[in-house]
Order: structure tokens, then C-alpha cells, then sequence
């Protein structure tokens, strides 16, 4: 308080505005927000780098592993129907009961 | 224990009894034999996984005997103390013939890296079958074989085995109510000096099969298998080695359409696998199979034909 007093009065002799300006820069750059603030952010910053990085790697992980279980499975089983659809076609067409 | 499948053996006598008709006790069903006991699903779950490429040609000769040729080009792991794999690139053909008649069957396989396969499966009598497999390499100390005796009784089964390297083993299953069967067994290696004792549970319906395995070596294997369709079944299984803390539970389907079969397995281990046998033509399958380990980065495809019946 003292210290903040003693600046005023010499600061008297400059220019007001300067002064009042590199006191209310410097009260907003040291103030202890500003310092929060900044250290959230860093910190959002890694946690989302984190996050960015493992999605991707639990997307590669389900996509692999979608490719090789279930990829196969709708392949045959399209083919399966197709077949089916192809012999009700035959058997409707000749008349002959639809064969196993 | 035994490697050798045999072939099915002959269908159940009667479907189940309706439920306000008294179970017979005095005539139950065969049991499946113990070695078998997880036997739907290790098919399901444990398909032939390979990596590299798999032809086999077999040609009969005649209605009992034939000879097949196979061969394989592909890598091969070696198992190493460091957690990475180690692969070497081999390639290998193996000659083989069979013999198959009701009461006897002979198979022998050689392949070039000096490796003999015999197994003989006979039927001494209508109860009592013998096998016998044996496994000889050009190295010294790897060669083992070994012998077994089944006796198939009303509503039990009992086998005796006989290896080498003072190697006995017992085992005795028996139905107990015509879906339950429980079974135990016993076995002595002389060589390194260990015995152990081991009971099996295997709860069987039209629809499902549930088994249960404990054994003093320390393993506890669960699993279950439904039968969703008549195309599609889906199974469970679960280890856990209670001396070293080792647990693994996996998930698979098995799909049997008309020209393939397709069957898939997730791991707890981060494992997963897929296998296809698909019909092209008349005594042509067409084999792919994929593995992949998320844990260990590690990556097998294979691709394969089947030629002949």
C-alpha cells in the first residue's frame, strides 16, 4: 500500500497517462487471474492432445477390429441371402420344390 | 493331453424324456469322452490359426486308403524370454497317408525338417479301443509317443493313458441324469516329478453346453456354448490358473452357412480372430485367416486352398 502510495507521488512528475497505463498494465498482466487463466489453459492444451491422441488410437483399435469380425460376416451373409433370393426365383420359375 | 480326435461317436439313443415321464437311471447316455469335454467349444474358439500360405491336396486311392501332400511357406514364431516376437520365414512339405477302415485307422505324416507323426486308432474289441500317437524329430530328447486304452461302458467311459518319459494318466466320466455328466482324472509324470488330480462337469442340452474343468495344476476353465440356429452358435470361455494369476476370457460365433464357415473370437488378452472356410467348387475350399494382437502389435494373415474330399 505504502510502495503503491510512493509510485503515485513520483509518477506525478511524468505524464499522467503513462503512469496510470504501465500501472493498470502491469496490475493486469501480474494479476493472479491472468496467472490462472494462462495455467488452465496449458493445461486444457495437453489434456486435449491426450484426448485427440487416444481417440485415435480406440479408433484404430474398433476399426480393426470391425474389419476382421464383421466385415467377413456381412459378406457371407449377403451372399447367403443372394443365393436364397436366386433359388425362390429358380424354384417359383420351374415350379420344383425349393430345394436344402 | 491326447492331440488325437477320433471320430464322433455314434448319435445319443433316445431324445430327452418329456417331463412328467420318470428318467431311467439305468439308461442314460454315453458320455462324451473326458478329453473331449470342452470339445464344442475349443471348435468354435480355437480354430487353426496360420500365418503365410497353406495348400493341401489329398487324393484317395482307394475307398480306405489315401495320400495327402501339403504344403506350407509362411513365418513361424519362436518362442522368446523378451517381449518381442521373434519370426523366421519357413517353408515346409509334408507327405501323408491314411488308412481308414471301421475297426482300424493308421495316419502318418513326415515332414522335410525331419518330423514323423504316427497315430493308430483300434477297436480290440466292440468296449475297448486302443490309440496310440507318437511324434519323432531329428533332435535328441524331443521324440515322445504315447499310448491309450478306452473302455466305453453303459453310461461311462474310462481311459488309461501311457506316455513316455513315465507318463500315466487315468480318467473315468460318467452320465449322471441324461443332460449331466461329471468325470474326474489323474495324472503322473515321472520325469518331472509332478501328479495331479483333476474333475470336469459337462451340462448338455439339445440347445446348449455348459462344462466346467478344475484341475491341481491349477487351472479353472469355464464355458458355455448356444446354439442360436441351426447356422449360427455362439460361445463363451473362460481360464483362470489360480498359481499364477493368469485369467483370460474370450467370446466367439460360428457361423455354418451353406458354402462356408466363418468363425470369429475376441479376447480379453486384446486378441482377435477370424476364420473362413469357404466352398468354391466341389473339393475346393478356400481358407483365410486373420489375427491381430492390439497388445502386442503383432499381425498374422494366412491364406490357404484345400484340395480334395
Amino acid at each position: 500500500m505504502a510502495s503503491q502510495g510512493r509510485r503515485g507521488v513520483s509518477d506525478r512528475r511524468n505524464p499522467k497517462n503513462e503512469g496510470i497505463l504501465s500501472r493498470v498494465s502491469n496490475s493486469i498482466s501480474q494479476s493472479p487471474i491472468l496467472f490462472q487463466g494462462r495455467q488452465a489453459a496449458s493445461d486444457a492444451a495437453v489434456v486435449a492432445k491426450k484426448l485427440f491422441k487416444s481417440t485415435g488410437k480406440a479408433a484404430w483399435i474398433a476399426g480393426t477390429t470391425f474389419l476382421i469380425l464383421v466385415v467377413p460376416l456381412i459378406i457371407e451373409m449377403d451372399r447367403e441371402q443372394q443365393m436364397n433370393e436366386l433359388e425362390m426365383q429358380q424354384a417359383s420359375l420351374l415350379g420344383t420344390p425349393a430345394q436344402k | 493331453m491326447a492331440g488325437f480326435v477320433p471320430p464322433p461317436p455314434p448319435p445319443a439313443p433316445p431324445a430327452p424324456p418329456k417331463p412328467d415321464e420318470k428318467v431311467d437311471y439305468f439308461d442314460l447316455p454315453c458320455p462324451i469322452p473326458y478329453e473331449e469335454i470342452h470339445r464344442e467349444a475349443l471348435m468354435s474358439l480355437k480354430p487353426e490359426l496360420f500365418e503365410g500360405m497353406r495348400f493341401d491336396f489329398t487324393k484317395g486311392l482307394n475307398q480306405k486308403f489315401s495320400l495327402s501332400h501339403s504344403v506350407f511357406m509362411g513365418p513361424t514364431e519362436i518362442p522368446s524370454q523378451s517381449s518381442e516376437t521373434i519370426k523366421i520365414p519357413t517353408a515346409h512339405y509334408e507327405f501323408g497317408a491314411n488308412f481308414i477302415d471301421p475297426k482300424l485307422m493308421l495316419f502318418g505324416r513326415i515332414l522335410t525338417d525331419g518330423r514323423l507323426n504316427a497315430r493308430v486308432k483300434c477297436d480290440l474289441t466292440e468296449n475297448l479301443t486302443l490309440k496310440a500317437n507318437a511324434q519323432l524329430t531329428s533332435e535328441p530328447h524331443m521324440s515322445h509317443g504315447m499310448v491309450n486304452f478306452d473302455y466305453k461302458g453303459g453310461d461311462y467311459r474310462t481311459q488309461l493313458q501311457l506316455g513316455n518319459g513315465a507318463l500315466f494318466g487315468a480318467s473315468y466320466i460318467q452320465s449322471v441324469t441324461p443332460y449331466l455328466s461329471l468325470g474326474g482324472e489323474v495324472f503322473w509324470a515321472g520325469q518331472h516329478r509332478k501328479s495331479g488330480i483333476g474333475y470336469a462337469a459337462r451340462y448338455n442340452t439339445d440347445k446348449m453346453v455348459a462344462t466346467g474343468q478344475v484341475a491341481s495344476t491349477g487351472m479353472v476353465a469355464l464355458s458355455y456354448v448356444q446354439k442360436v440356429s441351426e447356422k449360427v452358435s455362439l460361445a463363451s470361455d473362460f481360464m483362470y490358473n489360480y498359481m499364477s494369476r493368469d485369467v483370460t476370457a474370450s467370446f466367439g460365433y460360428d457361423y455354418i452357412l451353406r458354402q462356408c464357415r466363418l468363425r470369429g473370437k475376441i479376447d480379453s488378452n486384446g486378441c482377435t480372430a477370424a476364420f473362413l472356410e469357404e466352398r468354391l467348387n466341389m473339393g475346393l475350399n478356400f481358407i483365410l485367416s486373420a489375427e491381430i494382437d492390439h497388445r502386442k502389435k503383432d499381425y498374422k494373415f494366412g491364406f490357404g486352398l484345400t484340395v480334395g474330399e
